[in-house]
């Protein structure tokens, strides 16, 4: 019950804010207990199912861009048997849960103060009653000009496969290791440095996420047995009926309110994340099944 | 029921307890015991129970008992055991002790403390009292180690895993006796024995040993084979299941 509650609240989050919910969820459920890798694992899976469901509308409208999805997908099945085998190694030495803590502290933090600092400025501006000029993204073409170069219809481009590759290995194993999608790594790589009409971004986004967090579900099953289809399932039944509401909430709040107070919800989460690993915890010794748990 | 009540030769004799054959039956002889489950089957809405196990003591050949205790274990595990200590400013695992062969469940009842009853080289020599399990790795004697195994005691009765109950063996005129053992809900599965000493001014004058199968019955049975015996299926299903409902909620709400 609790587990529904908690996927209904983080899927309302993730409707109203547009955002997926893996970077919260995992995090919320490693603090009321769960194992971390078994949180991450499971929710892995509950991200397929978001993403689908998600993916489906996308598809309809033809805002996918499924050659590109398919190059990021690649490079994500890559990237998420590394993530998962580097989470195999660390776990037989007792280091995983640190890995996972660390790279939520890190990224919690860049990315929620870089959203809080940019709706900040919109705020301001737009109390100013001046227009907000969007940020133009520094040049990056020669990146794009590199060899193995590829027409991509929907998107305009003709840009090399190698950057889209390695975009998605690195979110590939971010997906591994956390157990997110990635989509806030992913978008903003193909806004940035793909340079895609942000039309079709989301949707390709969510075409790959679908493929990589499968991946990364099927690799921690059979490497980690750390997926839990109970735990899964529930978070995907709160998660679902969470975000259809949330949606409907968030088209009648104001965009820029919206964005500071998710950013204060991702720091928040940040923050207590790095107190644990800062504060001497009460107990300082912990049990592990040889070859078991977590 | 009276399948539990095996022949106790080979424990008996990994015990300490009289190898004599003719000794160990009639010690034997002496207890009638049973069990209230002879299986105990964890459902997915298990929340524990309270076992009883009971018997009877036959006074003939050495009087009436003064002192039972009643043992309850579970499968042994291979256990690692973590210290965090603090590096660079934030605490991460480091020093990690291997403990082997201990038992994932521990739960001792006994009419009277155990340390009353018996010096603690006996009750080691029983296997009765957590105090007194060894890990058979480690030097009790070094301060680190020590500490390993205090730990270790300190987390499994955290997680009410290993318990010691006193007062939980009610003697009835020293010929019967009743027990009860509080089972947790995260109890660890596999083959448990229950074994049974009757004491007599701190003589073991009775011994039974049985086994208690913990398993886990019903879908959950199924989801906890099928994680760890066919990963990969199971991982197959988990991605399926997750692609129809994502694909059914996506139907579902785009009518409504």
């Amino acid at each position: 019950m609790t587990l529904i509650g908690m996927g209904g609240l983080v899927g309302f989050m993730s409707g109203m804010f547009g955002v997926g919910g893996g970077f919260l969820m995992t995090p919320l459920l490693i603090f009321i207990g769960v194992p971390p890798a078994v949180a991450v694992a499971s929710e892995a899976n509950q991200i397929v199912a978001s993403s689908v469901s998600g993916g489906l509308a996308y598809w309809q409208r033809r805002a996918i861009d499924i050659p590109m999805g398919l190059i990021l997908m690649t490079g994500g099945l890559a990237g998420s048997y590394s993530g998962v085998q580097l989470f195999k190694v660390l776990r037989a030495m007792g280091q995983v849960d640190l890995l996972i803590s660390l790279s939520y502290v890190v990224f919690l933090g860049v990315i929620g103060a870089l959203m809080l600092r940019e709706s900040i400025q919109v705020i301001i501006a737009a109390r100013r009653g001046r227009p907000v000029q969007a940020r133009r993204p520094g040049q990056h073409s020669w990146i794009l000009r590199l060899p193995f170069r590829m027409r991509f219809r929907r998107s305009k481009l003709y840009i090399s496969v190698i950057p889209p590759l390695i975009i998605g290995y690195f979110v590939g194993t971010l997906s591994a290791i956390m157990g997110v999608g990635g989509g806030f790594i992913m978008v903003p790589a193909m806004i940035y440095i793909l340079r895609m009409p942000t039309n079709v971004v989301i949707g390709t986004s969510l075409f790959q996420i679908i493929f990589v967090t499968a991946s990364v579900t099927i690799f921690h099953a059979v490497e980690n047995q750390t997926v839990d289809i109970v735990l899964a399932a529930l978070l995907m039944i709160g998660g679902v009926i969470g975000a259809q509401i949330g949606a409907r909430v968030g088209q009648r709040l104001r965009g820029e309110q919206l964005r500071a107070l998710l950013a204060l919800i991702v720091l928040g989460v940040g923050v207590k994340l790095l107190l644990d690993l800062v504060n001497q915890p009460d107990e300082l010794f912990s049990l592990t099944r040889m070859g078991v748990g977590g | 029921m009276r399948a539990l009540i095996l022949p106790c030769l080979f424990a008996c004799l990994s015990l300490g307890l009289p190898a004599n054959a003719a000794q160990a039956s009639e010690f034997q002889n002496v207890l009638v015991t049973d069990v209230s489950k002879d299986q105990i089957s964890i459902r997915s809405n298990y929340s524990g129970e309270t076992l009883l196990l009971f018997g009877a003591i036959d006074t003939q050949p050495y009087g009436e008992a003064d002192g039972v205790v009643v043992v309850l274990r579970g499968p042994a595990q291979d256990i690692t055991l973590r210290k965090k200590n603090k590096q660079f400013g934030i605490w991460v695992n480091g020093p990690a002790y291997r403990l082997g062969d201990l038992p994932s469940f521990y739960a001792v009842a006994s009419s009277r403390p155990v340390a009353e009853l018996l010096p603690s080289a006996r009750r080691a020599e029983l296997g009765i009292g957590a105090d007194v399990l060894k890990a058979n790795n480690l030097d009790a004697n070094a301060d680190a180690e020590r500490e390993a195994i205090e730990a270790f005691l300190r987390l499994k009765q955290q997680a009410n895993l290993f318990a010691a109950q006193s007062d939980a063996v009610e003697i009835i005129h020293g010929k019967l006796f009743r027990a009860e053992i509080n089972l947790p809900a995260g109890m660890p599965v596999g083959a448990y024995t229950t074994e049974f000493f009757a004491f007599k001014d701190g003589t073991l004058i009775g011994y039974q040993i049985g086994e208690l199968p913990v398993d886990i019955v019903g879908a959950g049975h199924i989801l906890h084979e099928a994680a760890y015996n066919m990963s990969l299926l199971y991982g197959i299903f988990g991605v399926a299941l997750a692609v129809f409902m994502g694909w059914a909620v996506a139907i579902i709400f785009r009518r409504s």
